[in-house]
């Protein structure tokens, strides 16, 4: 799941970019309201992080043109504000959910899974296929009752193939929700991780559409 | 504050000083009255006294009879209630043989060498005024003569008939300026009713009707007072809550890299810049704290306590030693320029200089570039400190001062307290902060004389 985050506090930012994607969330930060406007529509992000007390631009300002562009990407709105009439203003002004600083980092990625799982119209949180169980927060799979010992990035594939159960994904959109900006990218990167899911997790889980991209295989 | 009432002031000293008036005037118009009394009865003497003689009563002199009251010889004769014998008269030869007497005149010392009014006792040894007046050819003496006692009872008559309706208003005055003062008050009473009811931060002025204009300048000055105490209350609240956000993205910052290190259990290095983020996140909120706390010392004064002629080379070595380590750190040279025993001369509190001036050269460290150079001038009109980092957008630079207000884009920690600090300190000491970019770039901060 690939997040934006558009925070000017660098350690806020940094901790949770850091924080983040430590819990499996492949992140982007931006220090700057003008930044951040912009990078919305460059990447296809699942969800944001934003930060009210943005110097130049307000946070406020920001959301409202995302939504008058029709940008329909669940937002958490971060601000130092507190009183009930900016809570009302941020959630009126087309925020999904909000927090209030200081906060937990687990809070932020809770919240950021549920606004997810909202936003695709699922309401269980446990991510299911056939014996697969995938649990996004304790990032944890398991199939038929066992365990499965998965790398991060191999968990965070499963997830995005899981939460877009019944659609075909192409590779580029997986690839651009796996990694951040500047993050070091291998040309078949995808290819690599879908090859250790399949042996993971059976050869028929995951269906290839040709040069259409990936879906889920069969529930058996 | 020992408490007395108007009124009953105001009160006494009618009932103390009304009569003292009015004895006084009793005793101006008693004379008065006595001088105008005498003289027109001692004219009234010599007028009857003139006449008998010249009606030349002597010649004819008859054994006077007994008059009875006047009353008795016209019905409603008398007017004025006086007897008969208010005025006497005798006639006396020149052995002093009573000839002819009128009234009590009998009873008149005969003394033919007697001239003039006297006063002697005559019948019942009371006093009379008499008033001898013998004739040209000296033959006999007439004496007209009167009670001085009945002389006396008018003059009192007349001036109680005076004075008795002041004394008898006397009560009726006190009442009415008991009721006046009562009802000049009034206005004052609502006016401490509207202050005992109202609430500690209601700024609306005090609302009094009919007020007089010796208590008009209280209430103005009330009223103004409650403007300016809701204006502090008003920045005091604004500072609170302003205090209490600024302190939450620090709290936040903490709080995430705390979880971030403790989620990198098994990444060292990830854990140790987490826990390096951690400690500068300590330090920025220490600094915050340290600037609010500053600040909020420096809000309620109106003054300084303690001006004492400023040694600049003292103020300048604080501050330089106070921001050795950070400029150190930066990479950041700080060159002293000009004279300090001749820098602008000025009356003030070196230890809050001190702070203006460390909170100057921060600023510069922070924002000039390594290798950079920050130079303070001190010369005899004004204080410069100057930078080579960026300077500040012009669009900003109006609102710098602002508390809180950082610039977009600052990567640098900050509480934007700083120039609110150097702001107040410098207007405490009757200075003016002047901001500017400075042509070749970075940022230019000048104290000046205002």
């Amino acid at each position: 799941m690939r997040i934006l985050v558009v925070e000017d506090d660098s350690l806020i930012g940094d901790g949770l970019q850091v924080g983040l994607a430590q819990l499996g969330f492949a992140v982007d930060w931006f220090r700057t309201g003008r930044d951040g406007l912009a990078a919305l529509s460059a990447a296809p992000y699942d969800a944001v992080v934003l930060d009210l007390g943005l110097p130049g631009i307000d946070g406020l300002d920001i959301l409202a043109a995302w939504r008058r562009a029709g940008q329909q990407v669940p937002v958490l709105v971060l601000t130092a504000r507190d009183a009930l009439a900016d809570r009302v203003g941020g959630l009126d002004a087309g925020a999904d959910d909000y927090l209030t600083k200081p906060f937990a980092l687990a809070e932020v990625a809770a919240r950021l899974r549920a606004l997810i799982r909202r936003s695709h119209g699922q309401g269980d949180p446990l991510l299911c296929h056939g014996k697969l169980v995938f649990d996004p927060t304790a990032r944890r799979a398991t199939l038929d009752g066992v365990a499965l010992d998965l790398t991060a990035r191999e968990l965070a594939l499963l997830e995005l193939l899981l939460a877009g159960k019944g659609r075909v994904q192409p590779r580029a959109l997986l690839e651009e929700k796996l990694y951040g900006w500047g993050e070091e990218i291998g040309s078949n990167a995808v290819e690599v991780h879908i090859h250790h899911l399949r042996k993971k997790l059976g050869g028929d889980f995951i269906r290839t559409v040709r040069g259409l991209g990936y879906t889920l295989g069969d529930e058996t | 504050m020992k408490v007395r009432s108007l009124r009953l002031r105001l009160s006494l000293i009618l009932l103390v000083v009304a009569p003292l008036v009015w004895a006084l005037a009793t005793v101006g118009a008693y004379f008065q009255t006595r001088h105008e009394i005498n003289l027109l009865f001692d004219t009234q003497q010599t007028l009857f006294a003139r006449q008998l003689l010249s009606a030349n009563l002597v010649t004819h002199a008859v054994p006077a009879p007994e008059l009875p009251k006047t009353k008795r010889l016209i019905r409603g004769g008398e007017h004025g209630g006086f007897d008969d014998d208010a005025l006497s008269f005798a006639v006396f030869d020149t052995h002093g043989q009573l000839l002819f007497s009128g009234g009590d005149g009998k009873h008149f010392p005969a003394d033919p060498a007697q001239r003039g009014f006297v006063v002697a006792d005559a019948k019942h040894d009371e006093p009379w005024r008499l008033f001898y007046l013998p004739a040209p050819d000296g033959q006999h003496t007439v004496v007209v003569g009167q009670k001085a006692n009945y002389r006396r009872e008018l003059v009192w008559e007349v001036v109680g008939v005076q004075l008795a309706p002041w004394l008898a208003a006397l009560p009726l005055l006190l009442l009415v300026l008991v009721w006046a003062i009562g009802r000049e008050l009034a206005p004052l009473r609502a006016a401490a009713h509207q202050l005992a009811v109202r609430r500690a931060d209601d700024a609306s002025p005090l609302e009094v009707e009919r007020l007089a204009s010796e208590v008009a300048p209280l209430v103005t000055a009330l009223n103004q007072l409650f403007a300016r105490t809701a204006a502090t209350l008003a920045r005091e609240r604004r500072f609170t809550a302003d205090a209490a956000h600024e302190l939450r993205s620090p709290l936040a910052a903490l709080k995430v890299q705390a979880e971030v290190a403790q989620l990198a259990e098994r990444d060292p290095v990830a854990r140790q810049r987490a826990l390096g983020n951690l400690s500068a996140g300590i330090d920025r909120a220490t600094r915050l704290l340290e600037q609010l706390l500053a600040l909020s010392r420096l809000d309620p004064l109106s003054g300084l306590a303690d001006a004492q002629p400023v040694r600049w080379q003292r103020v300048a070595d604080a501050a330089c030693i106070d921001v050795a380590p950070l400029a150190e750190q930066r990479g950041v040279v700080v060159e002293r320029a000009g004279e300090a025993a001749a820098a602008l001369p000025l009356s003030g509190d070196e230890t809050l200089l001190t702070l203006l001036l460390r909170n100057l050269l921060d600023n510069a460290l922070r924002y000039g570039p390594p290798g950079s150079q920050v130079v303070l001038s001190l010369t005899p009109t004004e204080i410069r400190v100057e930078d080579e980092g960026p300077g500040i957008a012009p669009d900003d630079l109006p609102r710098v001062r602002e508390r809180f207000f950082r610039p977009p884009g600052q990567s640098e920690p900050g509480s934007g307290l700083g120039l609110s600090i150097v702001e107040r300190v410098a207007d405490l000491h009757g200075l003016a902060l002047t901001l500017a970019n400075r042509p070749g770039g970075g940022l230019m901060a000048s104290l000046t004389r205002r």
